[in-house]
């Protein structure tokens, strides 16, 4: 029980912290703010796909449902973030955007039912209080739609975060529930290490692909010189 | 005898399909279990649910054929970016980053996907696998092959000769001649998302009419030997245009339709244009489409044809080459998209293996089953009502003779972008209120979009031209509702009169034939408003757990799985 007290008790400052800075910064103009919304929305529909995965693979019917109806509340989140990102997008004169969609990475197959349970709860649990800075940030800046829409997922992620938690108790007990969620800790910041050296090595690849294709000038030049290219039907398969 | 895997993935439409002894034993697209739209990975869930249906594990497999050669396909890239250079420097990192990162290494990929040792994998071309997938299931036993698609490996456009288990080729288009290419950057400038638009532009020509002839005479010029050629400056294919189409175009057809607006065909004059551009961009694609089929006549000498490839899902061309084209039956596979290949390289691994050329596909049933029990226990507590019914067909027809909006889950889902009865929404075709509530309540489907029919196909020539026929089994066609009937099948007949019919048999789809059945006793036709069970932006329905999670989402009427009936509580 301690190491649940401890986790619950956690003070998740740091994310409230980079919300403040990423919401302040977004906020600032309408093309931000839909850029903004419809990452959320991306992010949501890939939850929804993974809680469908879940509701699929898990042995249990009960817990079938629950993750089922998760899934459909996020599906209506994504929608919700995907209109808003629109209509504001449409008010700056910004680009439409395709509706949100991202692949599933099969994380409840992977990581087995505790650990993906754990991964929902903090993950809820953190998007719980960014959605709380996002509202409060929103009301001061007087975009009181925005912040309605904050505050009604509130709710529901306040809902998934206790069902999660409940099964957590259910399915772990005192001492594996812990130690999921504190996987789930090590692994999430394992993913954002590897986003940012992924984002890193990318740039040096393109940096060097670059190079790359200055160095290609004279083949492209001599591929020109070659004889026209055929036109029309070719015998060939 | 042999147990053949065929897979495709790693662009759009991934798949996997197994042929064993020369029998589909099942073909299914990768978004149906994963719940993307184009799944454009591999197929990890299709290839073991393959493998369940069949109950055979990898070890069993003798081969596994990806449908396309990535060597061939890294070739083209790399000779289209030092052709396009400089421009393609935009293009250059992200190209080699897929290519190099990925697609190059796609058979090693798919041997430890599928958990067989590398040497038991290989691949076929592009559009091989395509002329394979029609033909082979195809009622013909020799044919004239035509493929048309975006670009498979550097060819665009094939023709073949099939001739009971070979096929033949006679002659290939290169990229960047390319007829779905075309298509694709049309599309986005219409404002749709490309490789899933393409159905829109086709329902939004018919609010148009061709009046861009000349303008497109300046995209795309038509030989008189039946090849085309793209004018290059038009397109951004090769050096990374994110719309397919270049500034130049925009300069022609003038500044491209802003994705995401509502269509206001009726009072908007820009809006006609863009439709008027839909026409003449259809009319064009029927017109190389059919000078196409016309060279394949030419050259094969064969009486028949089958149709495959990206472009071959176009119901309204396939509907005008049939009628036009001089052969006397036409064949479009279901899946005749890039998933098709998945099957086209199964079905060319088997005949290679030896084995038999399977029977002519008679139905599009070859996903997993869909499962009453679990739906009944899920149900449960999800707080919807269940009924068991003696008589399904019985019930579900009279629901929809008064008016209803019923979703059909029954047997083994469908192969191919088609709902064709077994995960379908049925309603009647006459009221085009229907058509209104189903796209309120469900599709919020674009106004200009048609709804299809299902029909009996013993009765399709009551109400419809040219059915049924050979492409009706799997709506690859169209066909004109005769005039006496188009006011009591408002809801599925288009604006210009056509309709893409389903013709219908007990054989193949025995629940949708036994409704149909039952809604001519009490309508008089045997007709039914068919649809795709799904909401907008999804895949169709699979398993029980996405029916009701579907059902749970949409105030439809009811939704039958096998002899269960399903609604949402008051």
């Amino acid at each position: 029980m301690a190491a649940w007290a401890l986790w619950r008790s956690r003070d998740l400052w740091w994310v409230r912290a980079l919300a403040r800075l990423g919401g302040r910064w977004s906020f600032r103009a309408q093309r931000r703010t839909a850029r903004l919304l419809y990452g959320f929305a991306c992010t949501e529909a890939q939850s929804e796909l993974e809680l469908r995965d879940a509701a699929r693979a898990c042995p249990d019917v009960r817990r079938q449902a629950l993750y089922l109806r998760h899934a459909l509340d996020e599906a209506r989140h994504a929608r919700a973030f995907a209109e808003h990102a629109q209509a504001l997008s449409r008010l700056a004169g910004g680009a439409a955007f395709s509706r949100p969609s991202a692949g599933s990475e099969g994380l409840f197959e992977r990581l087995g039912e505790l650990r993906f349970l754990a991964f929902v709860h903090a993950a809820e649990r953190r998007g719980r209080v960014e959605f709380e800075t996002y509202a409060t940030l929103a009301r001061e800046r007087g975009a009181l739609g925005l912040a309605q829409l904050f505050e009604e997922l509130i709710r529901d992620e306040r809902q998934h975060e206790a069902y999660s938690a409940r099964l957590l108790d259910e399915l772990g007990g005192e001492t594996e529930g812990p130690r999921a969620l504190a996987f789930a800790r090590r692994w999430q910041a394992w993913r954002a290490f590897r986003r940012i050296g992924s984002a890193g090595s990318g740039a040096l690849f393109r940096v060097t692909m670059l190079s790359l294709y200055a160095l290609l000038a004279p083949f492209a030049l001599l591929w020109r010189l070659r004889p026209n290219r055929r036109h029309g039907f070719s015998s060939e398969p | 005898m042999a147990a053949i895997l065929g897979i495709s993935g790693l662009y759009h439409d991934a798949a996997a399909a197994l042929v064993v002894d020369g029998t589909v034993v099942a073909a299914i697209q990768e978004e149906r279990l994963s719940r993307l739209k184009n799944d454009p990975g591999l197929p990890r869930r299709a290839v073991a649910a393959c493998l369940r249906l069949a109950g055979i594990s990898p070890q069993d497999l003798d081969a596994v054929i990806f449908y396309e050669s990535p060597y061939r396909k890294l070739e083209r890239v790399l000779r289209w970016l030092l052709e396009s250079y400089p421009r393609s420097v935009r293009h250059f990192s992200r190209a080699l980053s897929v290519q190099l990162g990925s697609k190059l290494w796609v058979l090693d990929q798919v041997a430890e996907l599928v958990g067989v040792p590398r040497a038991r994998v290989r691949c076929v071309e592009h559009h091989r696998s395509h002329a394979a997938s029609a033909f082979l299931l195809s009622p013909y036993p020799r044919a004239a092959i035509l493929t048309v698609d975006g670009v498979g490996e550097d060819v665009t456009t094939a023709i073949y000769r099939g001739n009971g288990t070979q096929i033949e080729p006679l002659g290939s288009l290169p990229y960047p001649h390319s007829l779905g290419l075309l298509y694709a950057a049309m599309t986005a400038y219409l404002g749709f998302e490309v490789n899933e638009g393409e159905h829109k532009v086709m329902g939004l020509s018919a609010f148009g009419l061709p009046r861009y002839r000349e303008l497109f005479q300046k995209l795309v010029t038509l030989h008189a030997d039946g090849s085309f050629e793209l004018c290059a400056r038009y397109f951004e294919y090769e050096h990374g245009g994110e719309l397919g189409f270049s500034a130049d175009l925009e300069h022609l057809l003038g500044p491209r339709r802003r994705p995401g607006l509502p269509w206001e065909l009726a009072t908007s004059s820009s809006d006609q244009r863009y439709a008027d551009l839909a026409a003449t961009l259809q009319s064009v694609t029927e017109e190389i489409l059919l000078a196409l089929a016309r060279r394949a006549k030419r050259e094969t000498g064969e009486d028949t044809l089958c149709l495959a490839g990206g472009v071959a899902l176009n119901a309204v061309a396939n509907a005008r080459v049939a009628r036009e084209a001089g052969f006397s039956r036409v064949f479009v596979q279901p899946a005749a998209g890039d998933a098709g290949g998945a099957l086209g390289a199964a079905l060319l691994g088997a005949i290679e293996a030896g084995d038999p050329r399977p029977a002519a596909m008679q139905h599009a049933a070859l996903g997993e089953q869909v499962s009453v029990e679990h739906a009944l226990g899920l149900a449960r507590q999800l707080g919807l009502s269940a009924e068991r019914l003696d008589d399904p067909a019985r019930t579900v027809g009279e629901l929809l003779a008064r008016g209803s909006i019923v979703g059909v889950c029954s047997g083994r889902f469908e192969w191919g972008p088609r709902a064709l009865g077994q995960r379908s929404l049925l309603a009647l075709p006459k009221e085009s209120q229907t058509r209104e509530r189903l796209n309120r309540l469900i599709k919020q489907r674009e106004p200009f979009r048609p709804f299809a029919p299902a029909v009996l196909a013993e009765h399709a020539a009551n109400f419809f031209t040219d059915a049924p026929n050979d492409l009706t089994p799997f709506m690859t066609s169209v066909c004109s509702v005769k005039p006496e009937h188009r006011a009591n099948l408002a809801a599925v007949t288009h604006v210009d009169g056509s309709a893409r019919v389903q013709t219908v048999t007990p054989s193949a789809t025995p629940l949708l034939a036994a409704v149909l059945s039952e809604l001519n006793q009490h309508t008089g036709a045997p007709i039914a408003l068919n649809t795709s069970l799904n909401g907008p932006g999804e895949p169709i329905i699979a398993h029980a757990t996405d029916a009701l999670a579907f059902l749970s989402a949409h105030a439809i009427d009811g939704l039958l799985v096998e002899d269960c009936l399903f609604r949402r509580p008051n």
